[in-house]
């Protein structure tokens, strides 16, 4: 008779940039209430369903492979989450922003409404709990709002302000505005600035990351 | 849903003491004492900084100041103002720091009864060495003089009751044979206040039975200091042995996914471009791997997250339980 194995998994977490930013802030903000899951690295072809051995093996070259270390860029860490669904499910929600990639001119602005499809056996739908949009580079835009969502949570998110370095900035929304920075000296000798948008369905977990290139002109 | 609430009792904060060698290198006893040239200098006037090698990768251990209630055993600022010198700086500044009260000098016993030298040596640990205060009972530090050797520890195994003054703890430091374990406590050759992790030594009591050579009282500080003369007792000693201790606070975070939580990934690689599922045996039984944990706060933000070292299979059939580890 052998043992039981009853251990839990133990892992160290490391804080992310947005993590020591709001810890420094001291405001509060840095309170840790709730969790996601995900399962960025993993390649599900890798899962073999025709495996001669059985379905025990179907996951054998997923279940074996290592991992890297966490990373502390919050825009790079936490992509593809796992979402909690009924039973059956064959569909999973797809988030669409309407642009594959976003180019602005200094001081050009535009919204975005993003829209979940396949989401609780609807064709197309916005989120009762809004979206997250997050900017990997928040200098990169004089304005990054949500609207649409008037939660205390979402009031407090969009208010907040990030001064100096390239941090990122997350803000609440059924629609999201930017507008580009009229900073010149941010571009150096660059004639453009690239960085992302990452929306992310509150409700779905769905996500979707569009480039976003900010192009410089004489102001 | 994506994320889930913790629930009250899935955050718990643990504190544990960790105690640990204070010497560089993980050296339990000081035994080579390394001061090169600082005689004279601006600082030199006011302490020498004490390291453990002679080398490039030299790293300061402590600091000794030598301080004279009445002034003497230094350079004086002004030579027409007798008692306003060095030693009588250092003296005030550790009184005031240590007893919160100009008003009161440093006394030791001496076979009960308080005495108050003119002459203490200050033994002042760097703050990265002894980190947030010195482990009482790990202390035995070395003298020698004519009389031979003297090795001193602290009464706190034996006190049992702990005496504070303005900077903390403090206890006793007697002659002993090993860390903690005191021989005799008839005269209180010093004084320990691990909170602030300084020592300060009865130099006149150690001068008097010959554990220190005397401090020249009408010296400059550019001949004979009154800090070469401990410095010298030290290097004459057999070592300096002394432990670091600091509350390590962590934060332990029990993540929970009941079998009917977290088993549709959104991952590209197993849906097709339409959303269907990639492989159709995963409809009525699907699954998902974690290889990460992300830690958020009530507005979405990403503030830690947690890696595993392999992906861990969930299914309808599975709860996983994560224990997580977030040090600050």
């Amino acid at each position: 008779m052998g043992y039981l194995n009853n251990s839990v998994v133990t892992v160290d977490a490391i804080l992310t940039k947005k993590g020591r930013e709001l810890l420094a802030r001291g405001d509060g903000s840095f309170n840790i209430t709730q969790f996601a899951l995900a399962d960025d690295e993993i390649d599900y072809t890798l899962y073999n369903p025709d495996h001669a051995s059985g379905s025990a093996f179907y996951g054998q070259a997923i279940e074996n492979m290592p991992l890297l270390e966490a990373f502390p860029d919050e825009t790079q860490v936490m992509k593809y989450k796992l979402s909690t669904l009924p039973r059956g499910t064959s569909k999973l929600p797809l988030l669409e922003a309407g642009y594959a990639s976003i180019s602005l001119r200094q001081g050009a602005a535009l919204a975005i409404t993003p829209q979940t499809l396949n989401y609780l056996g609807a064709t197309s739908t916005f989120e009762a709990g809004g979206y997250t949009a997050t900017i990997a580079d928040a200098r990169v835009l004089s304005n990054f709002s949500g609207v649409g969502v008037n939660t205390e949570e979402a009031d407090n998110l969009n208010s907040q302000t990030t001064l100096g370095t390239n941090v990122s900035k997350t803000v609440i929304g059924t629609s999201i505005n930017l507008t580009a920075t009229t900073v010149n000296t941010l571009f150096g000798t660059r004639s453009s600035l690239q960085t992302t948008i990452t929306l992310i369905g509150r409700d779905s977990g769905a996500r979707v990351n569009i480039p976003v290139t900010i192009t410089k002109v004489n102001i | 849903m994506s994320y889930r609430r913790f629930d009250n009792d899935d955050i718990v904060v643990s504190a544990d003491s960790i105690t640990s060698p204070a010497w560089s290198n993980n050296a339990v006893t000081l035994s080579t004492y390394v001061t090169g040239s600082q005689a004279g200098t601006d600082s030199g006037k006011y302490y020498y900084h004490v390291y453990n090698t002679g080398s490039s990768d030299q790293e300061i251990q402590f600091a000794i100041a030598y301080g004279h209630r009445l002034g003497s055993g230094s350079g004086l600022y002004d030579a027409s103002i007798v008692g306003k010198s060095y030693s009588s700086t250092v003296y005030g500044q550790f009184r005031t720091l240590i007893n919160g009260d100009e008003d009161t000098d440093f006394s030791f016993l001496e076979s009960g009864t308080p005495t108050t030298p003119d002459s203490v040596h200050f033994i002042s640990i760097q703050r990265s060495r002894f980190k947030e205060k010195i482990l009482p009972g790990s202390i035995l530090l070395s003298l020698s003089g004519s009389a031979g050797d003297l090795k001193l520890t602290d009464n706190s195994k034996t006190e049992t009751t702990d005496s504070f003054v303005d900077a903390g703890r403090v206890y006793s430091l007697y002659s002993g044979s090993a860390a903690g374990t005191v021989i005799s406590t008839t005269i209180e050759y010093g004084k320990v206040y691990p909170d602030v992790g300084l020592i300060a030594l009865n130099t006149d009591k150690l001068v008097a039975d010959n554990f220190m050579g005397a401090v020249n009282v009408t010296s400059n500080y550019t001949t004979v200091d009154g800090k070469e003369t401990c410095l010298n007792s030290l290097v004459s000693g057999s070592g300096f042995a002394l432990r670091a201790d600091e509350t390590l606070s962590s934060n332990f975070i029990f993540v929970r996914a009941r079998n009917s939580e977290f088993n549709y990934s959104t991952n590209p690689s197993n849906i097709t471009g339409s959303g269907e599922l990639r492989h159709s045996t995963m409809i009525d039984n699907p699954q998902s791997y974690i290889s990460q944990v992300g830690l958020y706060n009530d507005s979405n933000d990403l503030l830690a997250v947690a890696k595993l070292s392999t992906p861990l299979l969930k299914d309808f059939t599975k709860e996983a339980l994560v224990r997580i580890k977030l040090d600050y």
